[in-house]
């Protein structure tokens, strides 16, 4: 099923095919001034138009759920999503909403820095690469290029009262400032450490209800 | 039927080309998967630039060409 912006956009390119059809059949046209000014509209401002609009539709979709777990060997991590378990760091975010679900992998894995989405494209066509040309790893060996930065954490975590006012944070003074300064990580200091475990995928029970 | 006139003929390419492009965007933003995203920025890029270059090349000779054509007849 189409949504509606690619479905304005396949009407545009429909359009501009229709005009672009018209210079391979009546080339002869661009003897008037009028002709003149409709190739170069044509030609040259139409597809740069359809071009530009075709790549942010293409971005918009590379960040969805489902174009990442479309890769075989992400499925586990796809499945991990589902596992039945608040102590599974992204199986409680998805299930829970707390990342938008069609657009769960992107929201976490994406870096929060300036050209962040950029690194985050330039890596999914790494993985592209990887997949398709050399040799992909097993899902279970999948690591991360670098450790997970509490920057990603905190930009949705950072002033929320859950996380400003949870229990275990607010035990020591320091740890805070520590956790904000990514000295102590979320993740590989011991407290939120199953995020995606594929390892042990098969002894787990699934939620697969919501939508 | 591509034209005599070489400027034409060279319009025409240009067009041809930009047509190819359009369809694999089509094609391209059909898909969904990595694939699609990949012949886009591959494929169909290179397919618009080159229509486009050859459009303004087609522009650049048409206005020499004009010039040209302009001297000869004040010559005569």
């Amino acid at each position: 099923m189409l949504t509606e912006q690619p479905v304005f956009l396949l009407a545009f390119i429909g359009l501009c095919v229709a005009l672009v059809c018209v210079f391979v059949f009546r080339p002869g046209l661009t003897v008037t001034r009028g002709g003149k000014i409709m190739a170069f509209l044509v030609m040259f401002i139409l597809p740069i138009l359809c071009l530009g609009a075709g790549f942010s539709a293409k971005l918009d979709a590379s960040k969805s759920t489902k174009f990442c777990l479309s890769c075989h060997i992400m499925e586990p991590y796809g499945k991990s999503l589902h596992v039945d378990d608040p102590m599974h760091l992204a199986a409680a975010h998805f299930q829970n909403h707390r990342v938008p679900a069609d657009e769960a992998c992107y929201t976490c894995h994406t870096n929060y820095a300036m050209f962040g989405g950029v690194k985050a494209k330039l890596g999914g066509l790494r993985h592209i690469y990887v997949y398709y040309l050399g040799q992909p790893p097993r899902p279970e060996d999948i690591k991360l290029y670098e450790p997970f930065n509490n920057r990603e954490c905190l930009h949705c975590h950072a002033g929320a009262r859950s996380f400003e006012e949870g229990v275990v944070h607010i035990s020591d003074p320091a740890l805070m400032a520590s956790i904000k300064s990514n000295r102590t990580s979320c993740i590989s200091s011991g407290c939120h450490q199953t995020v995606h475990d594929v390892a042990t995928l098969k002894d787990q029970k699934f939620w697969n209800g919501g939508n | 039927m591509l034209s005599a006139n070489s400027l034409e003929r060279r319009l025409q390419l240009a067009a041809i080309v930009l047509l190819i492009g359009l369809i694999v965007e089509v094609l391209c933003l059909l898909g969904r998967g990595p694939i699609a995203f990949l012949l886009f920025s591959g494929v169909c890029v290179l397919l618009f630039l080159a229509g486009i270059l050859l459009y303004l090349q087609v522009l650049v000779s048409a206005s020499s060409h004009h010039a040209e054509r302009k001297q000869d007849d004040l010559r005569l």
